[in-house]
């Protein structure tokens, strides 16, 4: 627990535009960029239970720490990956963000996301709480984890094509 | 992209004579993917008479247990009566019609629709019904057809379920043939002899008709082009084992293995069996999914096996690398990596693969890790891999709605061998597309 004083000492404003230079790299298609955000043990989680805690005993829609994150990345700018093509475009929108202190000198950025891609003439969207851990690195960030909760995490879902 | 379903090219009932017009030997039209009422037909002859696979015992372990499920195109509960055996019930009231349960699984002694009460028992009997003496003389709470509907049988082969809406019809045992090695092995690998379903499971939907996943399922010459971009992905990846990798370069392992030479393609073997079966063999010839693979896990999990087993036995078990077991029309099975994809199909355009993995009894828990890290690898709607099978399934579908090329071509590697009741090729025929469409013709052109 946090209290009104602990959450006056984090840089709201440096966190904020964190998360938003984050959600605009992934939108302009700079993934290698939007990849070395994370730390080196850096996590990307979306689970596909809601609440999921385990992360091994339990499958996920991504669960991936920066060796597979960098295929993933790799694999999204190859010209005949097939779900790629035409490559989707994403419009990310955070909201509601609540910035606090974690444990180890971490910061907690909790916000409801609303990501859009259009792809191919159809336009999907997801919806879901996003949740990132933050260490602070040198008067910047980098990404701890980025985990995403979907509110049809575990219901009946269409390809996901691009980070989100 | 183009949706459209083509529903008016045949009459409502489809004769015989039309459907076998529809499959030569070396070709297919392209009505058996696009038109409604052969999708119908397929529901009627195929999904509503044939072993469809409904559930996992462990899915529903304890007395009153039920799960909520598709069977074709009805939704139905799999219900563990404690009086009696599994039974496969409509998911649907017989007052008003009303969806009785909303929810994946529960534990209930009975149903009760949650419009005006009627209650009915797992077994689907109508058990009662509120303010009774309302209801006139000729309410007789024995009707047989105020219960709701249920799946005249059932069967459970070691745990699997299977249910069909067929009054009669060959034993599941006859029905899964020679595919029941791959069940005992899908259990003899666990050293307590126990599978249970855990770990979640997904469903993905895509816009394609259901028989694009059995087909492309064991057709080996796709990997090469369709999961090129993710297979170059791990080979630029290298393997630098010096860095930290929760899942043991597992996604690595089940990308990389995509890559196969036509010439590796080519020297695994391909089986047909009666009913539409199909599988191929060996896969992962190396790293952490190879049938040798010797990290410490493994060697624990053998010696679990061993020591229920035998050393001898043992090595037999896991010596079996039959992979990707269609079970048709609706099943897939690896039992190596503890999992299968349940296919179910929602019209001749859509379809949903639910996939699931299970625990092996008395295996070390990273066994089960890695069942989990290959469900997630290989079937979410993120995977890396299973994404563009998905979106060649919709390319196919968006393509056959033009009928000015009417056939599909399934000729490659028509050269196989029979016998044994068995079609035998190399790893790049499509004998698997043949096969399934001798099932489905035997299905469909038989008597109404």
């Amino acid at each position: 627990m946090t209290d009104a004083v602990d959450r006056k000492a984090v840089d709201r404003g440096a966190v904020e535009a964190f998360l938003y230079r984050e959600a605009r790299l992934l939108d302009d298609h700079r993934f290698e960029d939007w990849l070395a955000l994370f730390a080196d043990d850096g996590l990307y989680w979306i689970p596909a239970q809601p609440g999921q805690t385990d992360r091994f005993g339990a499958a996920s829609i991504v669960h991936e720490d920066r060796t597979v994150l960098r295929m993933r990345v790799r694999r999204l700018s190859h010209p005949r990956a097939w779900s790629l093509t035409p490559q989707p475009r994403s419009s990310h929108l955070l909201g509601n963000i609540d910035v606090a202190p974690a444990a180890g000198g971490e910061i907690e950025a909790v916000a409801s996301l609303q990501v859009a891609i259009y792809r191919d003439g159809d336009r999907t969207r997801y919806d879901g709480r996003q949740t990132v851990r933050l260490r602070p690195n040198g008067g910047d960030f980098e990404i701890a984890l980025k985990r995403i909760d979907l509110i049809d995490c575990d219901g009946t879902l269409g390809v996901l094509p691009v980070p989100i | 992209m183009a949706l459209a379903t083509d529903n008016s090219s045949l009459p409502p009932a489809v004769g015989a004579a039309e459907i076998a017009a529809l499959v030569e030997p070396t070709r297919v039209h392209r009505r058996a993917y696009t038109d409604r009422a052969v999708f119908d037909l397929e529901m009627e002859r195929i999904f509503g008479r044939a072993w469809i696979f409904v559930a996992h015992a462990s899915q529903i372990p304890h007395p009153n247990d039920l799960i909520r499920t598709r069977l074709g195109l009805h939704d139905v509960l799999v219900t563990r009566d404690p009086e009696g055996p599994v039974h496969v019930v409509l998911n649907r009231c017989t007052h008003r019609g009303t969806t009785l349960c909303s929810v994946e699984r529960a534990n209930a002694a009975s149903l009760v629709c949650p419009y005006h009460a009627w209650t009915f028992g797992l077994d689907g009997t109508l058990r009662s019904v509120p303010h009774r003496k309302s209801m006139p003389a000729s309410f007789d709470m024995a009707d047989p057809g105020l219960n709701l509907f249920r799946a005249p049988r059932v069967a459970d082969y070691r745990g699997f379920i299977f249910a069909s809406l067929a009054e009669d019809g060959p034993a599941v045992e006859d029905f899964l043939g020679d595919m029941t090695d791959v069940l005992d092995n899908f259990i003899d690998r666990a050293p307590n002899g126990e599978v249970t379903q855990e770990g979640g499971a997904f469903r993905l939907e895509y816009r394609g008709n259901w028989k694009l996943h059995h087909e492309n399922a064991n057709d080996t010459m796709h990997p090469g082009f369709v999961h090129e971009s993710s297979v170059n992905a791990a080979r630029e990846d290298g393997r630098d084992y010096a860095e930290p990798a929760y899942d043991e370069h597992q996604a690595h392992v089940q990308m990389l293995s995509n890559g196969f030479s036509v010439r590796e393609w080519q020297s695994l073997g391909l089986q047909g069996l009666a009913n539409g079966h199909s599988y191929m063999d060996g896969f992962y010839t190396q790293g952490i999914l190879s049938p040798d693979r010797d990290d410490p896990i493994s060697r624990s999990y053998r010696d679990a096996l061993e020591a229920a087993h035998g050393r001898k036995a043992a090595a037999g078990i896991l010596a079996m690398d039959r992979f990707n077991n269609l079970v048709w029309p609706n099943l897939n099975i690896n039992a190596q990596y503890q999992q299968i994809r349940v296919v179910q199909p929602v019209a001749p355009d859509r379809t949903v693969v639910q996939a699931m993995c299970f625990r092996l009894g008395g295996a070390p828990e990273g066994m089960f890790h890695r069942a989990v890290r290959f469900l997630t690898n290989l079937s979410s709607p993120a995977s890396m891999i299973f994404a563009d099978d998905a979106e060649i399934f919709e390319k196919v579908q968006a393509g056959l709605s033009d009928g000015r090329r009417e056939w599909l071509d399934q000729s490659r590697g028509i050269d196989e061998t029979v016998g044994n009741g068995r079609i035998a090729s190399a790893g790049t025929s499509e004998l698997p597309i043949r096969g399934q469409y001798r099932a489905w013709l035997d299905h469909m052109t038989a008597a109404p």
